[in-house]
């Protein structure tokens, strides 16, 4: 009779200890999901590439160890615990760097739309003094037909912009400066060596 | 009381005994988990991501991240069974695939952005030459306005191909610049191709010019040649060049002129037949040739008849070879027009009757091309 408790207590002791060994840490899991959700929602893919891809990764690596542990006899979660809560970490950081890069680049687009406005107002002033120049009139129909082209990049821009697409407003609007910018100097000089007055 | 004790401890080091036993055979026959080997594809592809394979090599990595999501789906659905029902042989697979296509995708990915890189590189080169060789040998042409708004086009999509390519967005880059090529090749073939078809009647322009100098070495007359492309008025005497002027001709100065407005400089043979100055003339002096001649009324009645022209069309006239000119650009109604004081030098030595020889160009489009 004794010696059946005692083997009844030898196997509550193994199934103890089988099941107490660690539990999943389901809460932690899911806080880091949802930071890397966030970070993903402020667009970190596209403004901090590489800093998402490194927490991608590092949550596949914790994901991994997860699995390995459920796996085991003896689970042990600690480690993982501690992984998940740097991925959090490490989410909200790249959050963090993502909006601050998103920031960036919207406030360069805004500089660059004010500044091309500025050169495109002027532009449009300097045609009705510019000589006809060495090429002639073709030259000059030829950059009134390149300042209708920025113009239309401009209101693509700022399409591009008001939807929240910095990045691609970004290359449109530079390369748009820097012809009204080329225009821009082209018709200055012409005028100086014309001897007008700018 | 001694010996039932003892029994105690007995059965205590017994139980030990085969629960130790239990948990040590428990742990043996349990199957080890594929950790190292996804541990492994994991790390691979976070290689290969940092070597952009998700950009350039995006089908290799794409298969690498499926076996690894396979691998981890597979490994949960085994994690559910009992404990030594597991089998990670398909894990272990999976994970193995993941690792081999994400250290290909690594490999292949370097490989394409450099190819890319380079080509990219290559093009952007070519296209700015394309883009110099229509500012430079289009410059002066009148291309049409949808013409010069592809043209503008395609300048914009280089630059902000450039501007890509500048940043290593090489996928962009070459977006931008497939827009631009197709833009601005089209602008420059068309453009060539209009030019060739108008310099198909070079030989005949020559033939004009030649025996209109022959002529005038004969006769020890004037003779007066304008050169549209080269924008140049020549006076012969006696079969020599006696001057060379610039010469500005009609707002579209390419092509022969067909009705009244089109702003065309005429080409053919004709003769002086006008001289006016002062008051007779709004362009200091003009000398009027006869446009149009036979052979433009028989042209333009041929392609009125044949529909190409308007029936209601004018053939126009009053081309004259006027002052007022100098201002670098082809601003007149299909006239020529030089500086008053070349008009002051050729007006009193050119007589009614001079002859005047209008073509398209003295050089052939070779000639002018590899000039340029």
């Amino acid at each position: 009779m004794k010696s059946k408790v005692l083997m009844g207590f030898a196997a509550i002791v193994m199934v103890a200890l089988m099941s107490a060994c660690g539990k999943l840490p389901q809460a932690q899991i899911d806080e880091a999901n949802a930071a890397i959700e966030a970070a993903k929602a402020a667009e970190a893919e596209v403004y901090v590439p590489a800093d998402f891809a490194a927490l991608q990764d590092s949550m596949r690596a914790v994901n991994a160890y997860i699995e390995s542990q459920k796996s085991k006899l003896f689970k042990k979660y600690g480690p993982a615990v501690e992984d998940l809560k740097a991925v959090v970490t490490l989410a909200n950081t790249v959050k963090e760097n993502a909006a601050a890069r998103k920031d960036e680049v919207k406030k360069e687009v805004e500089t660059l739309m004010t500044d091309i406005k500025a050169v495109i107002d002027e532009t449009s002033k300097l045609f009705a003094k510019a000589p006809k120049g060495k090429e002639g009139k073709a030259a000059l129909d030829q950059m009134k037909a390149e300042m209708e082209t920025v113009n239309a990049a401009v209101t693509e821009a700022q399409s591009k912009y008001d939807s929240g697409a910095y990045m691609d407003a970004l290359n449109k609007v530079k390369a748009a400066k820097e012809t009204v910018d080329r225009i821009n100097g082209e018709l200055k000089e012409a005028i100086k060596k014309a001897g007008g007055r700018i | 009381m001694g010996k039932k004790i003892i029994r105690i401890i007995l059965a205590l080091l017994t139980s030990a005994v085969i629960v130790v036993l239990v948990i040590f055979l428990a742990v043996k026959i349990t199957p080890e988990p594929p950790y190292q080997e996804i541990k492994t594809a994991i790390h691979s592809i976070s290689a290969a991501s940092a070597k952009q394979a998700s950009v350039y090599s995006r089908k290799l990595y794409s298969e690498a991240e499926n076996a690894l999501d396979s691998a981890m789906a597979v490994w949960k659905r085994e994690n559910k069974k009992f404990i030594f029902m597991r089998n990670y042989e398909k894990v272990l697979e999976y994970a193995r695939l993941a690792d081999k296509k994400a250290r290909e995708a690594a490999s292949l990915s370097v490989q394409n952005s450099n190819d890319l890189e380079h080509r990219l590189g290559l093009k952007i080169k070519s296209l700015e030459e394309t883009k110099n060789k229509i500012d430079e040998f289009f410059g002066k042409y009148p291309l049409e306005s949808e013409t010069r708004t592809r043209l503008s086009k395609g300048k914009l999509m280089l630059k902000e191909a450039e501007i890509a390519y500048e940043k290593k967005q090489l996928l962009q880059a070459n977006k931008k610049l497939n827009d631009a090529e197709y833009l601005l090749n089209s602008v420059y073939e068309n453009t060539l191709s209009d030019i060739k078809t108008w310099f198909a009647s070079l030989s005949t322009w020559k033939k004009w010019v030649d025996n209109a100098i022959t002529e005038s070495g004969k006769r020890k007359s004037y003779l007066i040649v304008i050169d549209k492309f080269a924008h140049k008025f020549y006076l012969y005497y006696a079969g020599k060049l006696k001057y060379e002027f610039d010469a500005e001709l009609g707002k579209n100065w390419t092509g022969d002129k067909r009705i009244k407005g089109d702003k065309a400089t005429p080409e053919g043979r004709y003769k002086i037949i006008k001289k006016l100055q002062g008051r007779a003339t709004r362009w200091y002096k003009s000398l009027a040739i006869d446009y149009p001649n036979s052979e433009d009324v028989e042209r333009f009645m041929k392609e009125k008849a044949s529909g190409t022209i308007s029936s209601a069309a004018n053939i126009g006239g009053g081309i004259e070879i006027h002052g007022g000119g100098g201002k670098n650009t082809d601003w007149t109604d299909g006239c020529i027009a030089l500086t008053n004081k070349n008009m002051d030098i050729i007006y009193p030595i050119v007589q009614i009757g001079t002859p005047v020889v209008i073509v398209g160009s003295l050089r052939s489009l070779d000639e002018i091309m590899n000039e340029n």
